[in-house]
């Protein structure tokens, strides 16, 4: 196996074993299939598009005082708290 | 060896995610809530993975290869592009919609929860559709 492979490898069974020695902290979800649909292909493609997420230009990038990571991190911080409150506040979704 | 590091790397990543609330979409909202309920404590995640990783890759930096002997290859990028700022503000439209970034998705795929099934589906489509564009573009 690939290094990259035994990486996701150790993060999907990172819960199992955590469940092998204490509960599992809450893990809830607030929406539906359709919001889970179009949210997963916007994940997808932007992060593929913006070359890197949370982790990857928000931690290791910033880490990095990388200047293209401070713009991305900037944008998708700026758009995750608009679309929150454009859904939760001006449509009233999960309320 | 380099093998075994990779694999505790993606473990210990994971526990990280769970321990910090990371992995809980709901958590993850009520941080992005800043006109209601707001719920700060995953900015201190952030202050506080940079604070752990920010002398490791300041030496990293200057390294030509690993600890453990591969070439070191951090992004060499530096220009502002169209696609850096478009690309993350639809990751983040899709992340305040529904709360999961790529880490924790993989995070919980295997924890019971079908919603965990469905975003993974629908992001490895928005991959593979980036994939698809990129290929056409370079004909």
């Amino acid at each position: 196996m690939s290094e990259a492979a035994l990486f996701l490898l150790g993060l999907l069974i990172a819960p199992l074993l955590w469940g092998l020695f204490a509960t599992l902290p809450r893990i809830e979800f607030h929406s539906g299939w359709l919001g889970l649909i179009v949210a997963g292909a916007l994940v997808g493609i932007g992060t593929r598009y913006g070359s890197g997420c949370t982790s990857g230009h928000g931690v290791c990038g910033l880490s990095r005082l990388s200047r293209r990571s401070m713009v991305a991190t900037a944008c998708f911080m700026f758009s995750g708290f608009a679309t929150v409150y454009v859904l939760r506040h001006l449509l009233g979704a999960w309320t | 060896m380099i093998k075994l590091s990779a694999f505790i790397a993606g473990l210990l990543f994971g526990f990280g995610l769970l321990l910090a609330g990371m992995a809980n979409p709901g958590k993850v909202l009520a941080f992005l809530d800043l006109a209601g309920a707001w719920d700060p404590s995953l900015a201190l995640v952030m202050v506080g993975a940079i604070g752990v990783a920010v002398g490791p890759l300041t030496w990293a930096r200057r390294q030509s290869s690993s600890l453990l002997g591969r070439p070191m290859q951090l992004p060499v990028k530096r220009e502002l592009d169209p696609r850096l700022i478009g690309g993350s503000l639809l990751f983040g439209i899709g992340w305040g919609i529904a709360g999961i970034c790529p880490g924790p998705a993989v995070v919980i795929l295997l924890t019971g929860h079908w919603q965990a099934i469905v975003f993974m589906s629908a992001m490895l489509a928005g991959m593979l559709l980036f994939t698809a564009l990129e290929a056409r573009r370079s004909h």
